[in-house]
């Protein structure tokens, strides 16, 4: 018994004992304060996307924080506005440029800096496209650059190249002429639109009255290479079968949507009888 | 004595020499199937396209060691939207709703993986192909890129970029398993894969991939890129294939194989190694979790406001917990669970509902917004028609005039609620930062702009060895 307490007893004394020795090893007065620290091998790195707002509020600018190693954000959005939010949002003035700055930190107070110019702009609202037809009155040097022969933009491997008249004509001094064979054939591609607009076609044509004949004007959806494609890219198409008057022009208004095309196409055949069409415009529908 | 022995091995050499051909040393097993030497001929070639299916299937387990797949998808794409969270808040699952993932989430891992194992078996088939004959080898191929752009395309969307793998590669191939790769560089063979699969398919195939398939999946790429017209064209050939609206819209979940589905992933009810489980999570308790893909507050609102005839089909109160609210697109084998709403004849875990990825009602919608090519609003009579043929099946037959930005994204928010839409449709629409924060501020979690990526696993970045880089806020 009595040597079980001797034995508590020195247990007791000896961690006290070993604690005494340890505080009198420390040196804490010259231990260095860079001692046993690593370099920080994630440093702050400041980085940021950001959008538009739609509509009315296309001042609003959303920016998106893609910092990384980073607990702290300055944002300044180069029209005076500030912020300290992770995520923030700024209203400009008005149109400009702006230098937005992202300053992020850390807590060891490494910083880093990222910079991105904004150009603040009112989005335009599209009109739509309006496509331009080449030698659209099949009048000489109609080209821009003042060239041409009124049909050099007709041109195709389709059928032979139409015929130029200068009487009967609907407007300038040359028509484009259909021999009653009705192997000559006008076309024309790439004409830039707007895609799924309403556009209306206006153009003008005359048959002799000798045979039944007709002239026909296809409006396609983008670019064929072959007449067997027609069937399945038609946009509209008109058949003209009007014979009272070989001399009168007679006004078709074609109207179509351009569907899922950015451009369209313009295929212009005939039979039976001498056909002639002049004056070929384009305008937006309703 | 020396002499006789090296006379020996010298004889010993000529007769090995004389017998070995390449069948005896390597043998090909018979009692087994290993990738080498095997996919010699269509038929073996056709196991392994199959494979691919199984591999988007994603295996029915409760070990998340397995690959899941789109079995798990909801979480990392619904849950993390404003349509759903957990019913009770509780563990890995709910750091999806309130945006605290971590990288060692085992669900975000989990869906990775098993996306690249999709991409694995599509690469082994490709890798293969030489071996089939020429007629099969176009619909494999088609079907191999399918699968791959699907996959890729989900995994550019949730963890932005990623390594690009597309061929078999071993693993001593570091560099290219963990170097990221850009995302148009993703895009490039997210595109060219599906074009490749619209040119080599035809239709026909529900629960394989079809030329319809290809086109709307292709469709949604050019979409989330903004080719808008490209995207028309696609749809409008479709459009033109002899899908059609189901005129009661609960048979689309229910009715399978009706003629609205593009493309769903197929299961069959009762065997583990085909059949899903994500129908039992959606309910209290029945699965393994308590309740997940539970509807918000959020999502019943505008069910209620717009969803028309759509509503009672898409949700319901928890019979159980009547503060709840329970998704109903996919009831365990279209079973209600009686009184309890958790009581089911079959067992819910092995449930055969398929996985819906693409149906027409998606296709009109996107039609619409292929017209409306990112402006404010059109109304542009094709995209009026396409609009309203959605909106007649769900019983709003007043005519629509004009279609706005937030009147589509609402559609397809109502339409296509719980089919892991949302999150994307939220990404594409530009206005995922500002719906989430809104969300956010209004429930009390902690989202920010890096949380509409997912962190890159913890354990792709630890075996990368410094390769690959995690993204940013995690």
């Amino acid at each position: 018994m009595k040597s079980i307490l001797n034995k508590l007893n020195l247990s007791a004394i000896t961690p006290g004992l070993i604690i005494m020795v340890l505080l009198t090893a420390c040196d804490f007065e010259y231990d260095l304060p860079e001692e046993g620290s690593f370099e920080d091998k994630t440093p702050p790195s400041a980085n940021f996307t950001y959008s538009q707002g739609e509509g009315d509020n296309w001042m609003v600018y959303s920016f998106a924080n893609q910092s990384t190693s980073a607990t702290d954000f300055e944002w300044d959005f180069g029209d005076g506005n500030s912020s300290t939010e992770l995520d923030a949002q700024n209203t400009y003035p008005g149109e400009g440029t702006y230098t937005v700055t992202l300053t992020a930190s850390d807590k060891l107070g490494v910083t880093n800096v990222s910079s991105q110019v904004v150009e603040v702009v009112e989005p335009e609202v599209p009109l739509a496209r309006i496509p331009v037809i080449l030698e659209a009155d099949f009048e000489d040097n109609s080209l821009p650059d003042g060239t041409g022969d009124g049909r050099d933009s007709w041109r195709n491997d389709f059928g032979g190249v139409i015929q130029i008249t200068s009487s009967p004509v609907q407007s300038g001094a040359q028509a484009a002429k259909f021999p009653s064979a009705g192997d000559r054939v006008a076309y024309q591609d790439g004409l830039e639109v707007t895609p799924n607009t309403e556009y209306v076609l206006t153009y003008y044509y005359t048959l002799k009255t000798n045979n039944p004949g007709s002239i026909t004007l296809t409006v396609l959806g983008g670019t064929i290479t072959d007449l067997a494609e027609v069937a399945g890219a038609t946009l509209a198409s008109f058949e003209g079968t009007d014979q009272d008057s070989a001399s009168t022009y007679v006004k078709v208004d074609l109207p179509f949507n351009s569907g899922a095309n950015e451009t369209i196409s313009i295929l212009i055949t005939n039979q039976g009888e001498e056909a002639r069409l002049d004056n070929i415009t384009i305008d937006l529908g309703v | 004595m020396k002499q006789y022995t090296y006379i020996g091995v010298a004889l010993f050499l000529a007769v090995v020499t004389l017998s070995c051909d390449e069948d005896f040393l390597q043998p090909v097993p018979e009692s087994a199937v290993s990738s080498v030497g095997y996919f010699s001929n269509d038929e073996e070639i056709e196991t392994g396209v199959i494979g691919i299916y199984d591999a988007l299937q994603g295996e029915n387990s409760t070990n998340l060691n397995d690959k899941r797949g789109v079995q798990i998808e909801f979480y990392v794409t619904e849950m993390r939207s404003d349509n759903t969270r957990t019913k009770s808040q509780e563990g890995e699952a709910a750091q999806f709703e309130s945006y605290t993932i971590t990288a060692n989430n085992g669900l975000v891992e989990n869906y990775y993986r098993s996306s690249y194992n999709t991409i694995y078996r599509a690469n082994l088939v490709l890798d293969n192909l030489a071996n089939a004959s020429e007629s099969a080898a176009e619909r494999f191929e088609g079907e191999a890129k399918f699968a791959r752009a699907y996959s890729y395309f989900n995994l550019v969307r949730l963890y932005g970029e990623i390594p690009l793998i597309d061929k078999v590669i071993g693993p001593l191939d570091k560099e290219a398993a963990f170097t990221k790769a850009s995302s148009a560089a993703i895009y490039e063979l997210i595109v060219s894969d599906l074009e490749t699969a619209v040119a080599n398919l035809e239709n026909g195939e529900i629960n394989r991939a079809s030329k319809a398939a290809a086109q709307a999946l292709l469709a949604k790429v050019h979409l989330t890129l903004g080719n808008y017209t490209q995207a028309q064209t696609l749809l409008e050939s479709v459009m033109n294939s002899g899908f059609s609206l189901e005129s009661n819209f609960n048979d689309i979940f229910y009715n399978e194989g009706n003629n609205e589905v593009i493309f769903a992933i197929g299961y069959n009810p009762g065997v583990e190694t085909d059949s899903q489980d994500f129908s039992a999570e959606f309910m209290n308790g029945v699965g393994r979790t308590s309740g997940v893909n539970y509807v918000t507050d959020e999502a019943r609102a505008i069910l209620d406001e717009k969803g028309g005839n759509r509503t009672q089909y898409s949700y319901r109160q928890d019979p159980s917990q009547l503060t709840q609210y329970q998704v109903t697109k996919y009831l365990p084998n279209g079973e209600d669970g009686g009184s309890d709403g958790k009581t089911f004849d079959s067992d819910a875990t092995l449930s055969g509902n398929d996985w819906i990825v693409l149906r027409y009602a998606d296709v009109l919608l996107m039609h619409v917004e292929a017209i409306m090519a990112g402006g404010p609003e059109t109304s542009a009579a094709a995209a009026l028609n396409s609009f309203q043929q959605v909106r007649n099946r769900a019983g709003l037959t007043d005519p629509v005039t004009s279609i706005t930005k937030q009147d589509l994204l609402d559609e397809r928010r109502v339409e296509l609620a719980f089919e892991n839409q949302r999150f994307f449709d939220l990404l594409r629409f530009g206005v995922a930062q500002e719906t989430l924060s809104a969300l956010s501020d209004a429930n009390g979690y902690s989202f920010s702009a890096t949380d509409l990526l997912l962190p890159i696993p913890q354990r792709e970045i630890n075996l990368s060895n410094g390769l690959l880089e995690q993204n940013p806020g995690y």
